[in-house]
């Protein structure tokens, strides 16, 4: 486990530097600049001269989300967020459309927090966000839900309230 | 103050053109400065003014210098750091005091353009090594912290310029008391500080303002060198938080320091009796000097001669801080030597510092193929 050490430095004047090896002995490089850009160096095991790409913040979370394994599909997307700080905490954020079956209900009526622990966060209904909607929110067909739980809780979601 | 506001305009175009390049700006400013000024066109004129504004520039720019003063984090190898750091004092500065003085330097001034010699512009040099994409390299790390090295001991050489024939004892215990307030206010005004910075207003940007300011006029009041002072008061304020103390006085140290940087060209006089010959001599050798010391490093920490010439071709550029010592103990003839020594090294560094990668790939490739030719006959 030892290769897997993260080595983070700061250099007065450039910015903070994180560096660790992998298992297999490549070098992955970080560079935080002052400047605003992020830099990343990749040097594979016994080359010589690094490969860098410079990254603006905007890329540079990009690239986390892909590297977190976070799933992006065209319809419905998940994204799955790991704290590693709090014991390797793992939330997931589901999108899904509200099917007709359940066109008319409120979040009461569906006890989603009961059946599942999962939380609706956020509702989009005709490119408007309804931000935390009420117990009482009804949904219409059509309405993309954002929910938020443990991948556990969203798939009895997707089991338990999508089909009613 | 129409002539201020010329050069102010051409400094905006000389930037915009210096960043499309992606070449360092300063030695295009002095460059300006040259031409516009007394030993050009003489359009423009040094007044008050702009005295003013350059020595703004100059405070904000050894104020950021205490700024990124923090000792607590001096990095993980010392000896290695001071070695190379006592290498390039030694041989740089050894060379540039040296030929200066035999060509005809009294001793100060040849000490003065020795300092200046061996003084790179971290500026230029961090950011080159920025944008040439070469942090994961193990010399861009030692650079780095040569750089950080260099800041101090260009404090102590201030220091021992500007306490000059003074009476030292009282001199210095002025200076101790100084740096006991500063350090007292940043210490337990601390809270005080913070909240002044937090604010969404033009406090911040006012009170870091006022405080350089003050800082300076209060020195000179007292008889103490305000160069100092400032290093002391960012260094005292880099223990409250320096991340915004910075970002508060970046746009004074970016427009002023223009203005010091034209307006050291402005006044440059080729009639204050210095010939090509002195010139072209110590810019060579400022080029020469950081290949010898460079190599000398890189053969001793890294036991690489091509870490050496990777050293160097990063650290040829001298800028703000020569110029600084320039304005502030050079004769006229001494500012002359420096302004050629800045526009010379920083044009030949831009181009080793981008290019040094494919140098070093040049050398490694012509010796593998030698080696191929050469091998036959050894075996035999």
């Amino acid at each position: 486990m030892s290769a897997m050490a993260l080595r983070s430095l700061n250099l007065p004047g450039v910015g903070t530097k994180y560096e660790f090896e992998t298992d297999k002995g490549d070098t992955v490089a970080i560079f935080f600049t002052r400047t605003g850009t992020i830099q990343m160096y990749t040097l594979q095991k016994g080359c010589k001269t690094p490969s860098a790409a410079e990254m603006t913040p905007v890329e540079a979370r990009r690239l986390g989300n892909i590297l977190t394994g976070a799933i992006i599909e065209a319809e419905q997307e998940s994204v799955e967020i790991a704290f590693s700080a709090l014991a390797d905490l793992r939330v997931t954020i589901h999108t899904f459309y509200i099917p007709k079956g359940i066109a008319g209900k409120t979040i009461e009526d569906l006890q989603i927090r009961a059946k599942t622990g999962a939380t609706v966060i956020a509702v989009c209904r005709h490119d408007r966000n309804i931000i935390n909607p009420a117990p009482s929110f009804a949904f219409e067909e059509g309405d993309a839900a954002l929910v938020i739980g443990e991948s556990d809780q969203i798939k009895k979601f997707e089991r338990e309230i999508m089909v009613e | 103050m129409e002539g201020f506001i010329i050069a102010l305009f051409v400094c905006l175009v000389l930037a915009l053109i210096s960043k499309y390049l992606a070449v360092p700006a300063i030695p295009f400013y002095i460059l300006a400065g040259i031409v516009l000024g007394k030993a050009g066109l003489g359009i423009v004129q040094s007044t008050e003014i702009s005295q003013f504004f350059s020595e703004i520039g100059l405070l904000f720019l050894l104020f950021f210098m205490g700024l990124e003063l923090k000792l607590d984090r001096m990095i993980a190898e010392p000896s290695k750091l001071l070695t190379a750091g006592l290498i390039g004092l030694v041989v740089d500065m050894g060379i540039g005091f040296t030929a200066a003085y035999l060509l005809g330097f009294p001793l100060i001034q040849a000490f003065i353009i020795g300092t200046a010699f061996y003084i790179t512009s971290s500026a230029i040099v961090i950011t080159a090594l920025i944008e040439n994409r070469k942090l994961m390299m193990k010399e861009a790390e030692l650079i780095i912290w040569i750089e950080v090295f260099e800041d101090l001991v260009l404090i102590v050489i201030i220091a021992l310029l500007s306490a000059g024939d003074k009476d030292l004892l009282f001199f210095f215990l002025k200076i101790a008391l100084a740096l006991g307030i500063m350090y007292a206010i940043a210490h337990y005004g601390k809270e005080f500080l913070v909240s002044i910075l937090d604010r969404d207003d033009e406090t911040p940007i006012l009170f870091t303002f006022a405080a350089v300011l003050t800082t300076a006029s209060m020195a000179i009041m007292f008889g103490i060198p305000d160069t100092m002072m400032v290093i002391a008061l960012g260094a005292a304020l880099a223990t409250t938080d320096p991340e915004a103390f910075e970002q508060h006085a970046r746009p004074f140290k970016d427009v002023f320091l223009v203005m010091f940087f034209v307006f050291f060209g402005v006044t440059i006089d080729f009639a204050s009796g210095v010939d090509l010959y002195t010139i072209g001599i110590l810019c060579i050798l400022a080029v020469v000097s950081k290949l010898i010391s460079g190599m000398l490093i890189g053969l001793t920490i890294f036991g690489s001669a091509l870490s050496g010439l990777e050293i160097w071709a990063n650290t040829i550029s001298r800028g703000e801080f020569s110029i600084a010592l320039a304005v502030l103990y050079g004769s006229p003839v001494v500012g002359t030597v420096i302004a050629a020594l800045v526009i010379v090294t920083t044009l030949v560094g831009a181009f080793t510092s981008k290019y040094s990668t494919w140098m070093r790939r040049g050398i490694v490739s012509h010796s593998r193929r030698r080696a191929l030719v050469h091998r036959p006959h050894t075996n035999r």
